[in-house]
């Protein structure tokens, strides 16, 4: 009977959790193949020129042209959305093939200009990987870009903490390009790793003939 | 308020934060153990061993450990998981003496059958490992960390695996059941089915734990994957040391007898 108990009750448990292992692993993919929501309507590239991290200007549609497009409107002193979205990326890319790698441009979009600072923006944006590319401009470009792209318009946080610091509450999304210049698809803060490794060839092969 | 360290996915600050039931469950501990002392008169009261328990508790389970575990770094949750198994339960089992024991489970008694059984081999490895394979499983993880009860269940989960591992090597004479090969067998066995979770942190492609991949980062310059990969390498390096140690003292304890015996 205790033999039994003890097989048995650890083994229910066991077989439990297995059986959620399974139901977390469901995961549904979209009608184009993808694990990030599709747009039912795809949004156009924000066409306005931005500042890079080196100050130079970057007219966005003509410099992410033929490319897989992230892009991403956070800010560097952000403490979890916005590096974890950016680490899960940079771990993936740096893990699929080269020519993924050179097909896909990782944009960020500072929503904290005076703060973000070039310097800054590109020590923040370098340190998750060398070809990312970190982008600002003034703060009416950056509402027109936001709206463009039909994101929620960043807002910074009234109430400073104790360093005088603040927050900015801003989308939490990555809007994805396929070559074709169209947003297509969007990832939510909580998209895994393995979603992306799943995605991002997936949106580097979308529109070529098989 | 929270009455036990669990994941809030707020942002990590070094803010002292109070835990009641970490407290709590500290002193039911201590004065249960002051009180079963005294009721049950033992002949000497292991006063260290309750101490190393009693800080290891406070150190695994309170913050900044518990917390940091619970909801940011899997590799800190490992080493709570390491510190209950390998530290806290066996110095438990061992804050109790042989007399105490007796007392508590009186030859021929129901407990004292139960606690005889637990002393085997097989019962020892089989509800040790089947406790960290599902403690481990990312969806229990994922799961559970994310409340207060659910990390509650696995600290307690860890501590009860703990028990069941080391009682087959620290049951006091009358109950116990393994020789010194036994014991040697049934520690390298031990060391066996750990290495699947281990191995799947290590190795895996990607995180297996939601949790701590999407955690907000404690240090920008440590990433989900690398501390993942860590917790795979403490787990199985680090968790096997304690083992082979104790294989060692058995080994050289059970010789020793030996030799006493021979010279008699």
């Amino acid at each position: 009977m205790l033999l039994k108990t003890l097989l048995v009750v650890p083994a229910a448990g066991l077989l439990a959790a297995a059986a959620g292992c399974r139901g977390g692993e469901q995961r549904a993919l979209s009608p184009g193949g993808f694990f990030g929501a599709e747009l039912p309507t795809p949004v156009a590239k924000p066409d306005f020129t931005f500042t890079d991290s080196k100050g130079a200007p970057f007219p966005f549609v003509a410099k992410t042209a033929g490319k897989v497009t992230l892009l991403f409107f956070g800010y560097t002193h952000c403490p979890d959305i916005c590096p974890v979205h950016l680490a899960n990326i940079a771990a993936v890319l740096d893990k699929l093939p080269d020519e993924i790698q050179r097909d896909v441009l990782v944009i960020f979009v500072t929503t904290d200009p005076a703060r973000d600072s070039l310097s800054v923006l590109d020590h923040w944006v370098k340190g998750f990987s060398p070809a990312f590319i970190g982008l600002t401009a003034s703060d009416s470009v950056l509402a027109a870009a936001q709206a463009m792209v039909k994101l929620l318009p960043a807002e910074r946080d009234s109430v400073r903490d104790a360093s005088g610091g603040y927050g900015v509450g801003h989308a939490a999304t990555v809007i994805a390009y396929t070559r074709d210049g169209r947003g297509r698809v969007v990832y939510p803060f909580g998209t895994r790793q393995r979603d992306w490794a799943h995605d991002l060839p997936a949106l580097v092969a979308y529109g070529r003939s098989p | 308020m929270q009455w036990w360290c669990a994941a809030t996915g707020l942002p990590w600050n070094w803010n002292w934060q109070w835990y009641p039931g970490v407290h709590l469950l500290l002193l039911l501990l201590g004065g249960f153990w002051w009180i079963l002392g005294r009721r049950q008169r033992w002949s000497r009261r292991p006063t260290a061993w309750f101490a190393v328990a009693w800080v290891g508790l406070l150190l695994t389970l309170d913050w900044p450990v518990g917390k940091l575990g619970a909801g940011y770094l899997a590799s800190v949750h490992t080493v709570q998981f390491l510190t209950l198994t390998l530290l806290v339960a066996p110095s438990l089992l061992r804050s109790i003496p042989a007399d105490g024991w007796q007392r508590l489970a009186p030859a021929g008694s129901r407990r004292s059958r139960l606690l005889h059984f637990f002393a085997g081999a097989l019962p020892g490895l089989l509800a040790y490992n089947l406790l960290v394979l599902t403690t481990h499983f990312p969806s229990v993880v994922d799961a559970a960390m994310t409340t207060q009860l659910g990390s509650f269940a696995i600290d307690i989960a860890w501590l009860v695996a703990g028990c069941f591992l080391w009682w087959p090597i620290l049951a006091p004479a009358g109950l116990v059941r393994l020789g010194v090969f036994g014991m040697m067998g049934y520690l390298f066995g031990a060391t066996v089915v750990p290495t699947i979770p281990a191995m799947m942190m290590v190795f895996s492609d990607w995180p297996i734990y939601r949790l701590y991949e999407l955690a907000p980062r404690v240090s920008a310059h440590f990433t989900a994957n690398e501390d993942i990969q860590l917790a795979g390498l403490v787990m199985k390096l680090i968790g096997d040391l304690p083992l082979w140690i104790a294989t060692a003292v058995v080994f050289y304890r059970g010789t020793s007898r030996n030799r006493g015996l021979a010279h008699a």
